[in-house]
């Protein structure tokens, strides 16, 4: 706030500049310029479209206890695969023995991304209702230590995330646009990331 | 150009990063050792090791394994390799062979992380090569009795 009235003498007088110090201050001070609140419901309807995102084979399918699901129709893993010790597959049956960091392959049709792997068993999303996916994923404790600022910054960069919007030939991309649900993440976490019973 | 180690030469090649490793092996490098089967991971007749972990060669691309230790059936050597060769021998594992270079890759990649897996270990290990002939019996004893030679 004194920056503000500091600078405001030097380039505006009288009324006009007055004004404008105002504004700045009130800018300053709540933060968010003339932006109006999220409220409870929005966030609550932000997270039934996120909950569709989160639900979806592209997300889905990884987020599970042992074994990952496949393609649009979530059928189990062929060849049969399993976490593993360090969750990347076990001896000749590694993540990488198939999946190239580097991206999809187009000829063999496998997917790719940076890290493919299951998620955490933390992580387990199969089974959950909304209400229950939403609370887990808000809590540090199992969300990877993420507070909500970095869980919007993981759904927003994040590669692998990312290649639930290019997974290659075959495979349904997640519907709604990923800009729109980075939009949906900051309602959710701008409304007080309201949970669903 | 892209530039690999194969089998411990450094070999330069004139393909794009997409192109699977197996076309390198087989059609640039003449290394026809390790087989195309389905060009989709699903049959592990491609297996090579990539640092010493089986990899199917249809699907990993070779900008993936730029730096990287490529090794191929004609050249994978060792103390497990050459017990899981003589285990293969004696048993008489193969039969018509096209699936026996993958299989060999991904046993000598097992036994070198697990001397003494169980067949559940083996399951698991060995899910991603697949035998038209039905040589799974002698796969499995053969792998139990390279495992005793190595102990």
């Amino acid at each position: 706030m004194a920056h503000a009235i500091a600078r405001a003498p030097g380039k505006a007088c009288g009324r006009l500049g007055l004004l404008a110090t105002l504004v700045a201050m009130a800018a300053t001070t709540n933060g968010q310029a003339q932006t109006p609140r999220i409220s409870q419901a929005q966030s609550l309807a932000a997270w039934d479209r996120i909950a569709s995102v989160l639900q979806h084979p592209r997300c889905l399918n990884c987020h599970q206890l042992n074994a990952p699901l496949q393609g649009d129709r979530r059928r189990p893993h062929v060849p049969q695969v399993s976490r593993g010790s360090d969750d990347h597959g076990v001896s000749a049956m590694r993540c990488s023995s198939c999946h190239n960091e580097a991206g999809n392959n187009q000829t063999s049709g496998t997917p790719g991304a940076p890290h493919w792997a299951l998620a955490p068993a933390s992580m387990l999303w199969q089974g959950l209702t909304v209400g229950e996916l939403c609370r887990m994923l808000k809590d540090p404790q199992r969300n990877g230590n993420r507070s909500a600022a970095a869980l919007v910054e993981h759904m927003e960069v994040d590669k692998l995330v990312r290649w639930g919007w290019n997974p290659g030939k075959g495979r349904e991309a997640v519907p709604i646009p990923h800009r729109d649900f980075v939009e949906l993440m900051k309602t959710w976490v701008g409304g007080g990331m309201a949970c669903p019973s | 150009m892209i530039t690999l180690t194969i089998n411990g030469r450094t070999e330069q090649l004139d393909v794009s990063p997409e192109t699977p490793l197996l076309w390198a092996l087989r059609d640039r490098l003449n290394l026809t050792g390790t087989k195309y089967g389905c060009g989709r991971a699903m049959c592990g007749a491609c297996t090579v090791h990539v640092d010493g972990e089986a990899a199917r060669s249809c699907s990993i691309m070779v900008g993936e394994v730029v730096g990287k230790r490529i090794t191929t059936i004609e050249a994978v050597s060792g103390r497990v390799a050459d017990a899981v060769k003589l285990a293969w021998q004696r048993l008489d594992v193969v039969q018509c062979g096209y699936c026996q270079s993958g299989q060999i890759m991904s046993a000598i990649t097992l036994l070198s992380a697990n001397k003494r897996p169980t067949d559940a270990d083996i399951d698991a290990s060995m899910e991603g090569n697949i035998c038209r002939c039905g040589t799974y019996v002698r796969i499995r004893h053969a792998i139990h009795e390279a495992a005793k030679a190595l102990a």
